[in-house]
């Protein structure tokens, strides 16, 4: 199978849950509060992804696995993980513009300075931005040693993520607790096999 | 499960109910777990039976009624609008009797200035394993909300019994006020003379106050409350002022200043 094939069946395999909740929302299987389900899905997604994207650094440094013959190159692994991570966090922000918002941008413009767990999702999304368009190996060339100054960015993005979720729940804080855990676990894992 | 009812026509306002597909299975229930389809779920966990409601503090005649007296007073349906704090509405025809009719029962003495409720306590219920509020659940009314005719016991929802996922056997609702405020599963009803504190004002003060009437004008600290969406629909509507409620509860109010004492 050709490099390319890969990315294309890897990629669609990371679309499959929004493939899941287009299919629900056809078949108005979205449940009571069908925004909030989607928001909350695309959200976790999101969360889940950026996981995803920051464990390949460990796993490659506990298990050196030789990622050619089980998949693809570990950075094409790594490439579609977070690229996949931005489409779900665009896919929140549009049901949050659009059903949440009603596209209005005086609504939206006041939420976002009102809110502060809109703000801190809004800017994470924005600073996520850099970091997709320069995901491709010829921008990788042009930064030189610059893009991965630029691109250590997605772990305070990540914990900016997670934060937006923790500032909105009422009272139950678990389920942001566990995101935090496991992002405190993978940023752990860096730190010792820097030093 | 059906109950015996009569539909009272001074509340049968032409609104368009939600689907009972929705009521019964989106539901902030904590005490059955904090997400909406837990309460659903873990349904059985709730044990309904013998129940019983203890009404005691400042009034002559402290009684404890058994379920089956409650369900031999008149019961009536209701339409009522219901509004989440978390910004979305549901549409629900009720079963159930005026509070007030329960409380002249007891004759609450001229020291009764306040009412508090308090929900089940149960080992087996799986949310009560966390200490995410100040079990039991409490929560309160100013005596002359709680006489208000709007203010209902309700026993039943779509004309049969209330599942156990909206609140079994007996729970309050106060159609002005957030969804919050009409405790579920209710076992004591307590006339105090001190405001009582809820126990979201004890987990949060910043974000519920003791009156929490639903009013568009006055934002959740994290969250606008301008509008609302409808269970099962995409697109938010404008919430009403006391929930649509303002010619009959406004008076409750007047003078006070509604951002203060939200």
């Amino acid at each position: 199978m050709t490099t390319a094939l890969k990315v294309f069946l890897f990629s669609l395999l990371c679309s499959l849950p929004a493939w899941d909740l287009a299919w629900r929302f056809l078949n108005d299987e979205l449940g009571a509060n069908p925004v909030e389900f989607l928001e909350h899905h695309t959200g976790d997604w999101t969360i889940y992804f950026l996981l995803l994207t920051l464990s390949i650094t460990p796993i490659q440094k506990f298990f050196k696995p030789n990622w050619n013959r089980w998949l693809m190159p570990m950075h094409l692994v790594r490439r579609v993980l977070g690229l996949s991570a931005f489409g779900y966090a665009l896919l929140h922000l549009a049901t949050y513009l659009v059903f949440d918002m009603g596209l209005s941008l005086t609504d939206s413009v006041n939420d976002i300075i009102e809110r502060p767990f809109i703000l801190i999702g809004m800017v994470s999304l924005i600073l996520l931005i850099p970091l997709a368009i320069t995901s491709t190996a010829s921008w990788q060339k042009r930064l030189k040693r610059h893009w991965q100054t630029l691109h250590k960015a997605i772990y305070t993005l990540t914990f900016l993520g997670i934060l937006h979720y923790a500032l909105l729940v009422k009272a139950d804080l678990f389920q942001p607790l566990i995101y935090l855990s496991l992002f405190a676990i993978l940023m752990l894992l860096r730190i010792r096999f820097d030093s | 499960n059906a109950l015996d009812f009569s539909k009272n026509p001074d509340y049968q306002p032409r609104l368009k109910l939600t689907d009972p597909e929705h009521a019964l299975h989106y539901n902030n229930f904590y005490e059955l777990g904090t997400s909406k389809e837990d309460p659903f779920r873990n349904a059985d966990k709730l044990n309904t039976d013998n129940w019983k409601v203890v009404i005691e503090g400042e009034c002559s005649k402290p009684t404890t009624f058994d379920m089956d007296d409650l369900l031999k007073l008149e019961q009536e349906e209701r339409i009522y609008r219901f509004r989440c704090v978390e910004g979305w509405s549901m549409v629900v025809p009720w079963i159930g009797f005026p509070l007030a009719k329960l409380l002249k029962q007891v004759q609450p003495t001229s020291k009764a200035k306040f009412v508090e409720f308090v929900s089940i306590e149960d080992s087996n219920l799986p949310g009560q394993r966390f200490r995410i509020l100040d079990w039991p659940y409490r929560e309160g009314l100013r005596m002359d909300e709680a006489m208000h005719p709007l203010t209902l016991m309700a026993t039943g929802i779509y004309g049969e019994a209330l599942p156990n996922q909206n609140g079994a056997p007996i729970r309050l609702v106060v159609p002005w006020k957030y969804g919050f405020k009409s405790s579920k599963s209710i076992v004591k009803i307590r006339l105090v003379e001190k405001q009582p504190f809820s126990s979201w004002m004890v987990a949060t003060p910043s974000e519920y106050g003791f009156y929490s009437n639903v009013n568009p004008n006055v934002s959740h600290p994290r969250w606008s409350q301008a509008k609302e969406r409808p269970l099962g629909s995409f697109f938010k509507q404008k919430t009403l002022m006391f929930n649509g409620y303002e010619n009959e509860v406004a008076g409750l109010y007047k003078g006070m200043d509604l951002k203060k004492y939200f």
